[in-house]
């Protein structure tokens, strides 16, 4: 599926909202010649407003949540998000602790409260996300590549009996 | 302008030549994965018996055990994997395999998950499920003499062990 929105180059701001600094520097090294994102047209901004998608790594800690919030209303419609990293996807080793929102999922409850729409987010896992796993997330998000990762239920023995 | 410095691109050209192509075109071409590349692990469904020994170990609780009455569910969500391998050290019948699958990107949370419903066997003299069949087996491999007693349950046991002391004074 190809997205309308996406059909020339997409600017990227990197958003850091409370992570180790792993998965922002896979972000770089993604930048970098050996990798060469700019073949997709992506480029790194310095503002929101210009930006097509944003990078979001960390697990959202308290502390960050009002910038994150302001940073993601500066960013025009459609908004996209690459959540990146375990932390921003579940929360990470930290999905519990009182100091974090813990992952984009119960992030977005927030959001909708501030009226923060987002169009649609990119679940990139990992710890820290490979260079190669944000370009699969970015290929995803451009329709260039299909999703490998399904929900698996299997059901084990044959119930109880006596 | 000097003649030096009018030619100095081409002097670039030569030295890029020689340096060659750095690039890897990855979607397009396959990314470098060394052997030591730890990725999402693999479950394997016809070995688990539902112990929970992974869940235990497991940092950010990616593995998580829920016991209900009729079974018991064991569910990997890969978005909070860490990608440690501990589960796999410690996996007592070698269930759990460490991949080098990265390539996990989704739009939808739900189809990170994974998860393995063990149903559990019921109790000879009661009827209350409490064991997993593969649990069953794997203890009477380590405990042979347990045939006696294995297909009770706790309580059962109990009440059996309670019966048996209490003839005994009399």
């Amino acid at each position: 599926m190809k997205d309308n929105h996406l059909k020339k180059s997409i600017w990227v701001f990197h958003l850091n909202t409370g992570s180790c600094n792993g998965c922002d520097i896979e972000i770089l090294d993604a930048l970098t010649p050996y990798f060469d994102v700019e073949r997709f047209g992506i480029k790194l901004v310095a503002s929101p407003r210009h930006a097509d998608v944003v990078l979001l790594t960390g697990p959202i800690t308290v502390k960050t949540l009002p910038m994150v919030i302001n940073a993601l209303k500066a960013v025009p419609r459609p908004r996209y998000v690459l959540a990146i990293g375990a932390c921003a996807v579940g929360g990470g080793i930290w999905y519990d602790t009182y100091s974090v929102i813990g992952g984009v999922k119960e992030f977005k409850k927030i959001l909708e409260e501030h009226g923060v729409e987002i169009d649609k987010i990119v679940y990139v896992p990992g710890c820290p996300a490979r260079p190669e796993a944000i370009i699969y997330g970015v290929a995803l998000l451009l329709g260039l590549v299909k999703e490998k990762v399904s929900k698996e239920v299997v059901i084990i023995g044959e119930g109880s009996h006596h | 302008m000097s003649l030096k410095k009018l030619l100095k691109p081409f002097k670039l050209l030569s030295i890029a030549k020689k340096a060659g192509v750095v690039t890897v075109l990855y979607p397009y071409q396959k990314p470098l994965i060394t052997s030591e590349f730890r990725g999402k692990i693999v479950i394997d469904a016809s070995k688990c018996m539902g112990c929970g020994a992974c869940a235990n170990v497991c940092p950010p609780n990616a593995l998580s055990i829920t016991e209900t009455e009729e079974s018991v569910i064991l569910n990997y969500f890969v978005g909070r994997c860490i990608f440690c391998g501990m589960c796999a050290d410690v996996c007592p019948v070698g269930a759990i395999r460490v991949s080098n699958e990265f390539e996990l990107a989704t739009t939808n949370i739900d189809n990170l998950n994974t998860v393995l419903v063990h149903k559990l066997k019921g109790c000879v003299d009661c009827g209350k499920p409490f064991i997993t069949s593969r649990m069953l087996e794997n203890v009477l491999k380590k405990v042979p003499f347990a045939e006696k007693y294995i297909n009770e349950c706790p309580d059962c046991r109990r009440k059996r062990f309670i019966n048996i002391v209490s003839a005994r004074k009399r």
